[in-house]
């Protein structure tokens, strides 16, 4: 299995987009086996920060470390390896089965090449094998099972997010950075997904960083909470305190107006 | 020197000719992410319409009928290609314009026959003089007529509506259509255009000293694509560098054949091909390329 | 289909395939060993194009550098009309043209691994245009315009050619070169149909078919995209190597002329008629696309609106006709069944082009 989890440090993270400020110096601590939430009104930041953690954007200043390891300036798949594994809000699968996208999680984990494979050695169909009963127990425990050997087109809007879940814990992660899990789901689904989440940091042990809406899922997760507006860090602490605090409220209050505004017009 | 001047000259007034079919393929790629491999044989179409009505319309309005013909080929193939493929991704259009130019070429090279076929241009093959170098006039009217058209399609991309929801819709699909730009008829215009473009380069392409139009016109305009490759495909200043450096490599391959008899005969066909590939070793987004095309 | 009728199927086609040399003319082997060139051929452009979505107009160039590799490595060396060549063993120097092949595919992975899906295809535009530019000026290897003559194979002391000194019989049938051809083809084919289905289904085949729908998400889960691009750009030429080097070995003479644009155009229509991603269908593309224009010629007599060759009479040469017909055929499938033939096999229509099709 993998080693333990560690902690991640954002520090001083800047991203600029010809002009744009998208995050604006952003610091913040996710401790070792903890469940951190990243909230914030649309707009915020919280994806371009996602994608500065596992490597799709580069910061144009400050730092990341995870485990000691300085991680801006890796190539995503390199970032992967080090035990960062993500999902994102846009479900992205790729075509054919559930188990050909849990498979594809164990990349990294695999290392049959283009020749054993081709050839059907035996080391390559071992190790096939092996990983897919690993995949196997993964999909079982986000309850997907029974779609394993099915295309993920056709499954629902809930199963295939719980698809690119199960992909991203058979990358055996260290750290899961999962992009808004209940988007889109009714409240049953909602509160299966949070008890989901939730049994895989108590079986797993693992942190997770978690970028959500549902403030109600978010207080009754999280052990920390970090929040962004305009690209910027307003607020960091415990559920409790972030939710007195009265830049939060303020930039919360503010969207909603908007949305009425919206809604109204 | 003489022959250098000379040389150099007819690459400007080749890449200028590229520059009219790049410049094409680039604002097609900027409306629609699609590249058109179906410009050649859109060419050859504009170019045959030229030689079968110059005889009876006169030349300006033969040239007049191939850029329409040529703009609606364009513009047919736009259509097919955006209600064929509602949502279809881009290498698969671009795999489409394949079998269109197919279609296209098949049907024209059986209309074309072994022959080369006269454009009814007024230049023929008379030579203008300055000094001691020697240009033919047709060279020259090719570089004044590609700077004029180059220079009005850059005045409609920075002045008119249509070229403001160009830039638009190339920067940002979705905002353009949330802003209330329809891009269909974006699209439908920029196709038009190219195409309206590859008919005039055709015409310059068969002029001497080439001896007519023939079946491999279409495939001498292929030599465009480096160009637009070269200048990084969406940006349309980096078409007109990389047409000028393709005419130029491909002139000086040609007039320095003697002294390049080492790397044999014919190199000036594939300079064009060669200057590409060497500079996408080095640079793979080519000269002026956004940077995000090999993101991740 | 069931899975055992299609078995079933498999294997009478399988049965049929083995039985036809005592059955069919030269000029039906002959096409069926071109079917069979192309089929190889065709199954390395689907592993690039259709699994991984880069697009390559480059094939002609490969398949002309597995014959022309094949040709000099086993021709004769130091010949009276200038030809050089290494002498080789012909089945070893089968092998190495092949490997030839990849090593070329290799050399330009700099702009493979890092040009994506269109781009890539202008760039391997240029690879079409300077193949034929060496093909016909590197004199001593290729023989120019004219080309060069193709070593029969030689297996164990047996050759592979069409005279055959011994005059073989086989349960009374004479067994010439073009009927063991006809063996080597076939085991070509199943070994390549046998390993691209392999690696479809196995971890290569899954992170191409990841760099293809999201690049993003490959990388994320840990893929290097442009190793991979590389790779499948190396594994398309190991198999248009080995394609060309049968298609050399039909043809028993190499000429320039073979492997223009137009041969590159054909293996994308191939793919593209098979059903993009399906290795099956674009086997059985390959066939179509390879038989239909020696069809049309062997019946252009009988055929309505068709002219012979060159006869001067009105309608479409066979040849433009097949043309036509590709073109149209791109257009319809691309339009209207993206799933080309693989989707005929298919009792449930599905959302994603990619299959594994065996």
């Amino acid at each position: 299995m993998t080693a333990a989890a560690a902690e991640l440090r954002v520090d001083g993270v800047t991203v600029r987009f010809a002009g744009l400020t998208a995050l604006d110096e952003v610091s913040f601590t996710v401790a070792p086996g903890s469940i951190h939430a990243l909230i914030g009104p649309n707009g915020a930041g919280k994806s371009t920060c996602f994608n500065v953690l596992s490597g799709v954007y580069r910061a144009t200043e400050g730092s990341v470390h995870y485990d000691g390891r300085e991680l801006t300036g890796l190539a995503p798949h390199r970032i992967a390896g080090i035990g960062v594994a993500r999902t994102f809000q846009n479900i992205v699968l790729t075509a054919g089965t559930v188990a050909d996208n849990l498979m594809l999680g164990r990349h990294g984990l695999t290392t049959a090449g283009f020749a054993s494979t081709a050839l059907r050695l035996p080391k390559a169909v071992r190790e096939q094998r092996r990983h897919r009963e690993r995949a196997y127990e993964i999909a079982d425990f986000l309850g997907i099972a029974a779609h394993f050997e099915q295309p993920v087109g056709p499954l629902s809007y809930g199963d295939r997010k719980r698809v690119e879940i199960a992909r991203a814990l058979c990358m055996e992660p260290r750290l899961l950075l999962l992009d808004e899990p209940v988007a889109g789901m009714n409240p049953t689904e909602r509160l299966a997904m949070a008890a989901t989440i939730a049994a895989v940091r108590a079986e797993l042990g693992i942190s997770i960083l978690i970028v959500e809406h549902d403030m109600g899922m978010v207080m009754r997760l999280a052990d920390a909470v970090t929040v962004l507006d305009f690209g910027r860090r307003i607020a960091d602490g415990t559920p409790e305190s972030v939710q007195r605090d009265p830049a939060v409220i303020a930039a919360y209050l503010g969207q909603q107006q908007e949305q009425q505004k919206e809604e109204s017009a | 020197m003489t022959k250098f001047a000379e040389t150099v000259l007819n690459g400007l007034a080749l890449g200028s000719v590229y520059a009219l079919i790049a410049l094409g393929f680039v604002v097609i790629f900027k409306a629609s992410g699609v590249m058109n491999f179906a410009h050649g044989s859109i060419l050859l179409l504009g170019g045959w319409t030229v030689t079968a009505t110059h005889q009876a319309v006169g030349f300006p309005l033969a040239v007049l009928c191939g850029a329409l013909a040529a703009g609606a080929a364009a513009g047919l193939l736009h259509a097919l290609a955006a209600r064929g493929l509602r949502g279809a991704e881009a290498p698969v259009l671009t795999i489409l314009t394949i079998g269109v130019d197919l279609l296209l070429v098949t049907a024209l090279n059986a209309r074309i026959g072994p022959d080369f076929l006269s454009t009814g241009d007024p230049w023929g093959d008379a030579v203008a003089r300055f000094g001691g170098v020697a240009v033919t006039q047709s060279r020259l009217a090719g570089i004044v007529v590609s700077v004029l058209l180059i220079g009005g399609v850059f005045a409609l991309f920075r002045w008119s509506r249509w070229g403001l929801s160009m830039r638009a819709a190339a920067a940002d699909q979705e905002a353009a259509a949330l802003m209330g730009i329809r891009l269909h008829r974006v699209r439908l215009a920029a196709w038009c255009l190219a195409g309206a473009l590859a008919a005039v380069a055709a015409v310059f392409l068969a002029a001497f000293p080439a001896p007519g139009l023939d079946r491999t016109t279409g495939q001498i305009a292929l030599a465009a694509f480096p160009a637009a490759i070269l200048g990084g495909m969406d940006s349309a200043v980096g078409a007109l560098a990389g047409s000028l450096v393709i005419g130029l490599s491909s002139a000086l391959a040609a007039g320095y054949q003697e002294q390049l008899s080492g790397l044999g005969t014919g190199l000036a066909d594939v300079a064009p091909y060669l200057v590409m590939v060497l500079v996408l070793l080095v640079r793979p987004n080519g000269l002026f390329g956004s940077k995000e095309l090999s993101r991740v | 289909m069931s899975e055992i009728s299609k078995r079933a199927v498999a294997g009478v086609g399988v049965l049929v395939l083995l039985a036809l040399p005592f059955y069919a003319t030269g000029f039906w082997l002959q096409s069926g060993l071109f079917a069979m060139a192309a089929v190889i051929g065709a199954i390395g452009l689907s592993l690039l194009t259709g699994t991984t979505g880069q697009l390559s107009l480059g094939h002609a160039f490969f398949l002309a550098v597995g014959a022309y590799g094949y040709v000099w490595l086993s021709g004769p060396a130091g010949a009276a009309d200038g030809l050089t060549g290494l002498g080789l063993p012909p089945l070893l120097a089968f092998g190495l043209a092949v490997a030839l092949t990849g090593l070329a595919g290799g050399l330009l992975s700099p702009i493979a691994g890092r040009l994506r899906g269109m781009y890539l295809g202008v760039a391997t535009l240029a690879l079409v245009f300077i193949g034929q530019h060496v093909m016909l000026n590197a004199h001593t290897v290729t023989g120019g315009y004219n080309g060069r003559s193709v070593p029969p194979m030689d297996l164990f002391g047996f050759a592979l050619a069409d005279a055959s000194p011994q005059g073989l019989l086989v349960l009374g049938v004479p067994f010439g070169g073009l009927e063991r051809l006809w063996y080597f083809g076939l085991a070509l084919v199943a070994l390549a149909l046998l390993t691209a289905r392999n690696l479809l289904r196995g971890r290569p085949g899954r992170a191409l078919g990841a760099v293809r729908d999201s690049e993003v998400a490959a990388a994320v889960m840990g893929v290097p995209v442009a190793r991979y691009r590389s790779a499948a750009f190396v594994v398309s030429c190991l198999y248009a190597g080995a394609g060309g080097a049968l298609l050399a070995l039909v043809f028993r003479r190499v000429v320039p002329e073979t492997f223009g644009l137009v041969l590159s155009i054909d293996y994308l229509a191939m793919i593209v008629i098979g059903g993009l991603g399906s290795v099956g269908g674009a086997a059985a593309a390959a066939v179509l696309v390879t038989l239909l224009p020696q069809v049309l010629t062997g019946y252009a007599d009988d055929l309505p609106l068709l002219a012979r060759a060159g006869s001067g009479a009105a309608g479409p040469t066979p040849g433009e006709a097949a043309r036509y017909l590709y073109g149209a055929a791109i257009v319809l499938v691309l339009t209207l069944a993206p799933q080309g033939l693989a989707g005929l096999t298919r009792r449930r229509p599905r959302k994603t082009l990619q299959e594994h099709t065996p």
